[in-house]
Formats: C-alpha cells, structure tokens, sequence
C-alpha cells in the first residue's frame, strides 16, 4: 500500500540553474467580478521557469476563477496576463492569434477530466497536434504515444477512455496537455474527484513533471503535494493572497489568523 | 391476393425508400447549421432559424410538398415530382432535427467546449470533431424515431405521382377493385421496413453506449 506522505515524495534538489530568477508567468491586478460580487481582488502573482507552485485556500475563495483567467477561459474584468513575451490585457477582447499562442503556451487540466468521449486514448492525445500544431497524423501519434508511456499508460492507446479508471483518464489528460508543448501546466484540483489510490497516481506523474522543470500552478486540496513537491504554496481566502512563501514555511508556520484557521480546519478533517 | 398485387406493390419499394432516405440525409445535415444558427449569438441569425423552424414545423407537410411541386416547380425552377418531394419533406426535417440536435446539446458536458477551447483547436475542429460526432450519438434514438415518422410521411409523395408503395397501392386498388388485401400488403411493406430501422437505431445506440459511455 503506498501512502502519500512527505517521505515518499521528498524530492532530489531540482536543477533550476541559470533560469530560476526568469519570471515566465506573471499576473498583474488581476480584478474579477460577478455583478456586485468581487470574486478576485487585484491579485499579483510571478512565477519563475521551473517553479512549482501549489495554491491552497477554501472552497469559493476564488482559486478556479484565476486559473481560468490566466488561460482566458473566463477572462477577467481588469489586469494583465503576461506570459513569455506575450501580454494580454483581459479587459480588452484578445485577437484570436493571442488566444491560440496563449493556450499554446498554457495547459490545462480539469478536475473532471474532461477527455473526449468518442475518441480512443491516442486520439485524444494526438488530435489537438494535428488541428494546433500542424503535425502529421504519424508525428502526432508517435509523440502521444511516448507521452503516454510517460504517464504510465501506453498499453491503453486503442481503449476508450469510459474503459479507463478515473486516475487513468487524469494522467491521459495530463498526456493530452503536455503534447502541445506548454510553457506552463495548470492544474484545477487534478485529483478531487478520485479516491485516494488514483489520486496518488496522479500525484506521482505530477511529481515526475515537477522534477523534470515543467512550471506548474497548482490548485490542490492535497496538502503533502503543496508541502512537499510545491517550491511555493500561496494560501487565498476572498479572491486575494492572504499568505505566500516557501512551502514548509507557509505550511508549518503560517503567520495570518486566517491563514492559521483554514489550515487548522484542514489538518483536523 | 395474387402475385401480381404483391410485386406490383413491391415496385415502389426502391422509391419510397429513395425518398425517405434522401430526405432524412438532406434534412440531418442541414438541421446542423440550422441549429448552429438557432443558438447563435447573433441576434438576426437566431430569428432566421426561429422563423425557419416554426414554419416548417406548423405547416403540414402535404402543403409544403405542394408548394415545391406546384410552386415552384410550375414555372420557376423545373424541378421533378422526387426532387419535390425530397426537397419539402427534408426542408421539415432539417427544422425538426436542428431541434433534436438542440436538446441533445445540453447533454454535453460544458467540459468538452472548456476542454477544446483551452486545448486552442480551432473553431472549426472543435465543432467537427469534438461537439458534431457526440450530438449525432446522443440524437441517435431520437433521429431514429424521426426516421420512422418520415417513412410514413413519405407516402405524400404518391399525391403527386412519384411511384412509391402508396402510389402502387392505390393504383392496383382501383384497377383490381380489390382494396383492402392490396392496401394490407402496403402496409405490411412499411412494417417491414421499419421495424429493421428501430431495431438498428437500438442496436447501434447500445453498441456506442457501452464503448464510449455517453
Ligand atoms: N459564473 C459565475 N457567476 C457568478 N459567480 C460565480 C461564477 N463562477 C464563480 N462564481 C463565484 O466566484 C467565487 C469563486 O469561485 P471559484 O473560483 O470556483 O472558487 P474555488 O475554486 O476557490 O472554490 C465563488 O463565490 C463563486 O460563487
Ligand atoms: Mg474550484
């Protein structure tokens, strides 16, 4: 029986060397609202290459709603996204070139999944190549297949993803994302809707990504995974930043009252 | 009943079949767009279709296969009795289907739209390979049912000379004075036409069921 705790995903130091002070992400006064309802309050966020970066904080506390406005999901009503050399003000409609190199440039990954019913696990994976990336159908399988000997699972290209247990289809999708070559990885809550097991496979193909020097953003509610493989953890509470820091600092020694009462709330479920 | 009765009705198999068929097909792929349309965000889109739909849907069949016939065939454009036919059964049903595919819609999940769009595919892609194939499954039972009704419908074509099994019917009827074995036999053939097409729809949607589980 594995079990998730910090000594099992205690990591080697990851190579950062040379790029580890490159913002490659950065989020300034980002501003959301629903009519009245301020949902994210001028929130500012940088992420360096490299960095893993783990976002904790209560249900409603806004967590979803920014990730879905860095990839312009649902964009919001003020700020800017900047990433790489591209900037986008989210207040202004975006061309459609600066969705595309945008997305391009962002995965994203669903707490429900949200693989293609209809289309064999390859598929999946390779058909986003083909219409983004303009790869042949044989480029596009070859790379969909390494990436899913990556993620654990190159026997189940032919199968149907209703054939696959909910941890498979999570690390298919994580297959499907990176195949467009990101930038960045965003991840929503990866292993919510899983039981615990497949939730660990899933945690440990995020592991290996983290260790490799994919940047990532990560909304979780596994707070081993924000201890232990996050560089940062950054807590939110009414769509703002109530703590930040490096990740056992914020994890064992939080210095806000609220920041204190929500990871008390945690540890005691 | 002799024989003849039955062969005779049997002649119009290929018809009645021809026009159902072509029907159904020129109706299933225009009631996309047309559904695309009815859903749009433009304003004067969504009212085209409305209007499209309800038309064609209030008025009753017969009167549109007249229009198209008679209408339009007489003098505008030369059209023959089968393209007639053809043309204002799957006008009817392209309305009807753009409401199926409607309905249908709402059992995607938003995730798919979310998925395809934060994957950056094209518009295009994400309506033809990621939303299309779905809707056309999940409105496999409904588009099967649909299929069925139109079979029957099809015997208007007989009222303006197209040779199908009700135009071979009536004729062997009138001629032989021997209504009711004829128009038995007429029925029969639809029976026997339908009931493979339901049995098909069924097998076919359970088949994909049980594979993609949607
Ligand atoms: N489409 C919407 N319309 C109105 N309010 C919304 C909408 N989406 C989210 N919200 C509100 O925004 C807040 C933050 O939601 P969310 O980002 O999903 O939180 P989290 O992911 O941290 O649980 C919640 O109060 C939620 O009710
Ligand atoms: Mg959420």
């Amino acid at each position: 029986m594995m079990n998730l705790n910090p000594d099992t995903l205690k990591l080697p130091q990851r190579e950062l060397a040379g790029q580890a002070d490159k913002p490659i992400l950065r989020l300034e006064a980002i501003r959301k609202v629903y009519g009245k309802h301020v949902v994210l309050d001028d929130l500012n966020l940088t992420l360096r290459s490299g960095e893993v970066v783990a976002i904790i904080g209560p249900s409603g506390s806004g967590k979803s709603t920014l990730l879905r406005c860095i990839n312009m999901l649902g964009p919001a009503t003020s700020g800017r996204v900047v990433v790489g050399d591209l900037a986008i003000d989210e207040s202004i409609p975006p061309t459609a070139q600066q969705l595309t190199s945008l997305r391009r440039s962002v995965g994203m990954v669903f707490q429900s999944f949200n693989l293609f019913p209809h289309m064999s696990v390859l598929r999946n994976v390779s058909l986003p190549q083909e219409r983004v990336l303009g790869r042949s159908r044989k480029d596009a399988d070859k790379r969909s297949r390494e990436l899913l000997a990556r993620v654990g699972l190159a026997e189940k290209a032919d199968q149907y993803p209703a054939r696959c247990s909910g941890g498979q289809q999570q690390r298919i999708a994580i297959a499907r994302a990176l195949a467009l070559d990101p930038q960045i990885m965003l991840f929503d809550e990866p292993t919510s809707a899983l039981d615990p097991e497949l939730g660990l496979e899933v945690l440990l193909v995020m592991q290996e990504l983290a260790r490799s020097g994919m940047t990532m953003l990560v909304v979780t509610h596994e707070m081993n995974f924000a201890e232990t493989v996050s560089d940062r953890v950054i807590i939110m509470a009414d769509g703002k930043i109530i703590e930040e820091g490096p990740s056992k600092e914020v994890m064992r020694d939080p210095q806000t009252d609220r920041a204190k009462r929500f990871l008390k709330a945690v540890k005691d479920r | 009943m002799t024989a003849d009765m039955f062969l005779g009705v049997a002649t119009g198999i290929p018809w009645t079949l021809a026009v159902t068929a072509a029907a159904f097909v020129l109706g299933a792929a225009l009631g996309l767009p047309l559904c695309a349309m009815r859903l749009s965000n433009v304003a004067l889109l969504r009212v085209i279709a409305l209007v499209y739909i309800i038309l064609f849907r209030s008025v009753p069949p017969l009167l549109w296969v007249f229009v198209f016939f008679f209408g339009l065939g007489s003098g505008y454009l030369p059209i023959s009795a089968f393209e007639g036919v053809v043309l204002g059964l799957g006008l009817i049903t392209a309305a009807n289907m753009a409401e199926i595919y409607r309905g249908a819609l709402s059992a995607i999940h938003a995730g798919q739209w979310e998925a395809s769009e934060a994957l950056a595919l094209p518009s295009y892609s994400t309506y033809l390979d990621i939303i299309a194939p779905q809707l056309l499954r999940v409105s496999l039972p409904s588009s099967a049912s649909y299929a069925v009704g139109l079979l029957k419908d099809s015997a208007i074509a007989s009222t303006i000379g197209v040779t199908d099994i009700s135009f071979n019917a009536n004729y062997i009827a009138k001629s032989t004075y021997q209504g009711l074995p004829v128009f038995a036999i007429a029925a029969l053939f639809y029976i026997m036409i339908s009931l493979p097409v339901a049995a098909l729809a069924r097998a076919a949607d359970q088949k994909l069921r049980a594979r993609v589980a949607l």
